[in-house]
C-alpha cells in the first residue's frame, strides 16, 4: 500500500564559526526539513539572530521589489536569467542602489507630472464652466465690500436672488453644467449663500489669471498638451529603464531572497555561545548520503541520527511535542503524482496513514471514462488532456488536464469496447435501438460493420444506455460496493499499522461485516421487490439470513464504543452505496441529449429542409449541440466522479492533517545556478 | 385501464425527481452560500466546501433510482 515515505529524525551539531558552510551545505543536500527550535526546548540553547549580511540584503529586496512595482515588473515580464556569481558581485558592488538612482529619478519625475496634469485638468474643468459668463477672470476678486460666489447649480436661483441686492450672472448649459457667478455685499453673503444652497448650489474656485476664461482656457489647453506630451516621453523612458533593468531587477530579486533565506536560518535553530544545534526529518533513505555530505563538506559538525519514526501512534504520543508530526513525503511515481491534487484539496495526509492518491489515480479516471463511455467525446479529451499536460506548469490545470487525458482514454475504451458508441449513436444497428436512434451502420451504410464488431460488443450492439438501464444500475451499484469495500479495508489497515491488528479489528472490523451483512440483505429484498415474478422470498432466504447475522456481530461489535450509532450510520451505507448510481444516471442523461440532438441535426440534415442551406445548417448544429454535451461532460462527468472519490471512499478511512514535507532547497529561475555552469 | 396506470408511474416518476431536485436545490442553496463565505476567508477549504457542497446532491440520485425502477420495472419494460 502506498504509505508516505519513512522519515528518520536527525540531529546537526556545530561549531558557530562555521555556520555559514552549514547553512549551504543544508541547503545542497535537498533533504532537510528543518524543525523549527521552540524557546525553552533546551536548557542552554537561545534562538539565534540571523547572519550579518541579512539584514542588508532585506534593505536592498525591500529596494527592488519598490522598483519592480514602480516598473511594471510583474510575473509575466519574460527575463533571461543570469549567472549567479554574476548577480552576486554586482548586489555587492552596489548595483542595488546605482540601479534605483537611476531609476528614481526618472519616477520622481513622473510623479511631479502626474499631479501637474490633475491641477491642470481641474483647472479646465472650472475655466470651461466659467467660460460662458462674460466676467474677466481677475474681476472675482480683490475687492473690499463685494464678494463673488461661483458655482454650479440645479435650478435657476434668479427669481429668488432678486430680493437681494446683488449682480447674478448665469449660464445654462445641458451638456457643460448650469453655472451662476453672484456678486453681492459682503453683508449679504450669508443670504445668498442659503438662498443658492436650496438650489443645489456647489462651489467652485475661480482659478488665478487675467482675461476672459476663455483666453485662459486655450492657454491651459496648451499647457495640458505639453505636459502629456511630456508625460509620453516620461513613459517611454520608463519602458526603457523597464528593458534595461528586467534582468537585473528579477535576478536580484531571487538572489536577495535566497540570501535572506539563508539569513535567517540561526533564528529557526537551536544556538548556544559556540555551537548550534539543529534537529531536522529527513527521508530514511537519504539519512547516509545527508550525513556522509554535510560531514565532510563542514568542519566540525557531527550528524546523529535520533529515530526512524514507525507508524504507530504510541511513538508519536511518546515523542516531544515539537517531534509529534512527522512530516508527508509522498510516495508516488510520475502517473499517480498527478493525482496528490485532489488529496492534497481535501488534506495532506497524515504520516501514519495510507495516501489516497493511487486509488483515485484508478477510480477517478475510470469513473469519468464509464460515465461518459463515448469514443466521439473521448478522443477531444485525450488530446485536450495531453495538450495541457504538455504546456501548462500550473498545478490547477495539471490536476484538470491529468483527469482528462487517462479519463478519456477509460472513456474511449468504455465507448469502443462496452458501449460501441460514437457521438450518442453505436456502431452497430441491432433491435434493441430506440426508434428515434440512429446509428453509424444505417448512416454510413456499412453493412460489413456487424462482422467487425461481433465478438467485441455484449448485447451485440454494445450496451445501451438508454435501453440496458437495469443492468447499468446493477453494475453501477456493484462497482460501488467493490469501491466501499476497499475503503473499508483501507481504514482497517491504517488503524492496523496505527495501533495493532486486534484494536484496528474491534475499531474498524464491526464495519466491514456490517457492510456486508448490508449488502446480502438488500441483495435478497431487491431481488424480491424488484423482481417479484422470478425470486420468491424463499429463494433469497439464505441472503438476508446470513446478512441479518453480519449485521448483528456489526452491532454487537460497534455498540459498546459507538452506541446507538453503531444502528443508525446502517442506512447511511445504504445511501453510499445506491450514490454509486450516477454512474449510470449520467451516462443516461448525456445518451438522453445526444439521442434528441442527433434526431434533430442528422433530421435536418436528410430531410434537406432548406436544400444545401440546411444541410449546411444542420451540420453547424450537430458541431454546436455536441460540443455542448462535450463540455458538460467535463463538469458533471468530473464532478460527480471526484465526488464519489471523495464523500464515498475518502471519508471511509482517511483522516488527513498531517505537514507536507517541505525540504530546504534552493530553485532558481530566474538566475542560473553555478552547479549547472560546472 | 392500462394506460392510466402507465401515465400514473409517469407522474409519479416524473415527480421522484422533481421533488428530490427541488430537496437538494434547497439544501445547497445553503450549503453553496456558507461554502463561498468560508472559502473567502481561507481558500485552502475549498475541498472540504466541495465535499459539502455536493452531499445533498444525493438525494436527487435517490430520487432518479425510484424513478428509474417504476418506469422500467413497475410498467414492466
Amino acid at each position: 500500500m502506498s504509505l508516505p515515505e519513512s522519515m528518520s529524525r536527525i540531529v546537526i551539531v556545530g561549531t558557530k564559526s562555521h555556520m555559514d558552510e552549514a547553512i549551504e551545505a543544508l541547503f545542497d543536500v535537498k533533504a532537510i526539513h528543518l524543525i523549527d527550535h521552540t524557546v525553552d526546548a533546551d536548557e542552554g540553547f537561545t534562538l539565534g539572530t540571523p547572519r550579518p549580511y541579512s539584514p542588508k540584503a532585506s534593505e536592498r529586496l525591500l529596494k527592488v521589489r519598490a522598483m519592480e512595482k514602480e516598473l511594471g515588473v510583474t510575473k509575466m515580464v519574460k527575463t533571461v536569467p543570469i549567472p549567479e556569481d554574476e548577480i552576486k558581485s554586482q548586489i555587492s558592488s552596489d548595483s542595488v542602489e546605482l540601479v534605483e538612482k537611476d531609476v528614481q529619478s526618472v519616477l520622481d519625475k513622473r510623479n511631479d507630472l502626474n499631479q501637474r496634469i490633475t491641477e491642470l485638468n481641474a483647472t479646465k474643468k472650472s475655466l470651461e464652466l466659467l467660460s460662458d459668463i462674460p466676467v474677466d477672470l481677475e474681476l472675482y476678486s480683490g475687492y473690499r465690500s463685494i464678494v463673488s460666489i461661483v458655482g454650479t447649480v440645479a435650478e435657476d436661483p434668479t427669481a429668488a436672488l432678486s430680493a437681494v441686492n446683488c449682480e447674478v450672472f448665469t449660464s445654462f448649459n445641458k451638456k457643460k453644467g448650469n453655472v451662476v457667478a453672484v456678486f453681492a455685499k459682503v453683508e449679504d453673503k450669508d443670504a445668498v449663500q442659503s438662498i443658492l444652497s436650496e438650489c443645489g448650489f456647489s462651489e467652485i474656485a475661480v482659478p488665478a489669471g487675467t482675461g476672459s476664461a476663455a483666453s485662459v482656457l486655450a492657454n491651459t489647453d496648451c499647457e495640458l498638451t505639453t505636459a502629456t506630451t511630456e508625460m509620453e516621453n516620461i513613459e517611454k523612458e520608463i519602458q526603457n529603464l523597464l528593458e534595461k533593468h528586467k534582468d537585473f531587477l528579477k535576478a536580484s530579486d531571487e538572489e536577495l531572497s535566497i540570501e535572506i533565506q539563508k539569513g535567517e536560518i540561526p533564528v529557526r535553530i537551536a544556538n548556544s555561545e559556540y555551537t548550534f544545534v539543529i534537529d531536522a526529518w529527513v527521508p530514511t533513505a537519504k539519512v547516509d548520503t545527508v550525513k556522509t555530505a554535510i560531514e565532510s563538506k563542514v568542519a566540525g559538525t557531527y550528524v546523529e541520527v535520533q529515530e526512524t519514526r514507525g507508524r504507530t501512534m504510541k511513538e508519536v504520543e511518546e515523542s516531544e511535542d515539537r517531534f509529534k508530526t512527522a512530516p508527508t513525503k509522498f510516495n508516488n511515481g510520475k502517473v499517480v503524482k498527478e493525482f496528490e491534487y485532489p488529496t492534497k484539496l481535501v488534506s495532506v495526509p497524515k504520516y501514519q496513514e495510507i495516501d489516497p492518491s493511487i486509488l483515485i489515480a484508478i477510480f477517478l479516471p475510470m469513473f469519468f471514462g464509464l460515465m461518459v463511455g463515448d469514443v466521439g467525446y473521448a478522443i477531444p479529451f485525450i488530446i485536450l488532456g495531453a495538450y495541457g499536460l504538455k504546456v501548462t506548469h500550473h498545478k490547477d490545470w495539471r490536476a484538470i488536464a491529468t483527469v482528462l487525458f487517462f479519463g478519456g482514454i477509460w472513456a474511449f475504451i468504455f465507448g469502443f469496447f462496452f458501449f460501441g458508441e460514437c457521438l450518442g449513436m453505436h456502431f452497430v444497428s441491432s433491435h434493441h435501438m430506440l426508434d428515434v436512434e440512429y446509428s453509424w451502420q444505417m448512416l454510413l451504410g456499412l453493412d460489413n460493420l456487424p462482422e467487425v464488431f461481433s465478438g467485441i460488443l455484449p448485447y451485440e450492439s454494445g450496451v445501451g444506455k438508454l435501453f440496458h438501464v437495469g443492468f447499468l444500475l446493477k453494475l453501477s451499484v456493484y462497482i460501488g460496493i467493490v469501491h466501499l469495500m476497499i475503503a473499508y479495508l483501507c481504514a482497517l489497515y491504517n488503524k492496523a499499522i496505527q495501533h495493532g491488528f486486534k484494536h484496528a479489528f474491534m475499531e474498524k472490523g464491526g464495519w466491514i461485516f456490517g457492510f456486508i451483512g448490508l449488502v446480502l440483505v438488500c441483495y435478497g429484498l431487491a431481488n424480491v421487490l424488484i423482481y417479484s415474478s422470478q425470486y420468491t422470498f424463499n429463494d433469497v432466504l439464505p441472503f438476508i439470513a446470513v446478512g441479518a447475522v453480519f449485521i448483528i456481530i456489526e452491532i454487537v461489535m460497534n455498540i459498546k464504543h459507538e452506541g446507538i450509532q453503531a444502528i443508525l450510520e446502517l442506512p447511511g451505507i445504504v445511501g453510499n452505496i445506491l450514490s454509486y448510481t450516477r454512474l449510470a444516471a449520467i451516462g443516461m442523461s448525456k445518451a438522453g441529449m445526444a439521442l434528441a440532438f442527433n434526431y434533430i441535426a442528422i433530421g435536418m440534415i436528410a430531410g434537406g429542409i432548406d436544400g444545401i442551406l440546411g444541410i449546411i445548417l444542420g451540420f453547424l448544429l450537430f458541431a454546436f449541440l455536441h460540443l455542448m454535451i462535450w463540455t458538460l461532460a467535463i463538469l458533471s462527468a468530473g464532478l460527480h466522479g471526484l465526488r464519489l472519490q471523495m464523500v464515498e471512499l475518502m471519508a471511509k478511512f482517511f483522516e488527513g492533517g498531517g505537514i507536507e514535507y517541505n525540504p530546504l532547497k534552493i530553485k532558481r529561475d530566474k538566475t542560473a545556478s553555478n552547479a549547472n555552469n560546472n | 385501464m392500462a394506460d392510466v396506470g402507465l401515465g400514473l408511474i409517469a407522474i409519479g416518476a416524473g415527480l421522484a425527481v422533481g421533488l428530490t431536485g427541488l430537496g437538494a436545490g434547497m439544501a445547497e442553496k445553503d450549503v453553496g452560500a456558507a461554502a463561498v463565505g468560508a472559502i473567502t476567508e481561507n481558500e485552502a477549504l475549498f475541498g472540504k466546501a466541495m465535499i459539502f457542497m455536493v452531499l445533498p446532491e444525493t438525494i436527487v440520485i435517490f430520487g432518479l433510482v425510484i424513478a428509474i425502477l417504476g418506469i422500467f420495472v413497475m410498467s414492466g419494460m
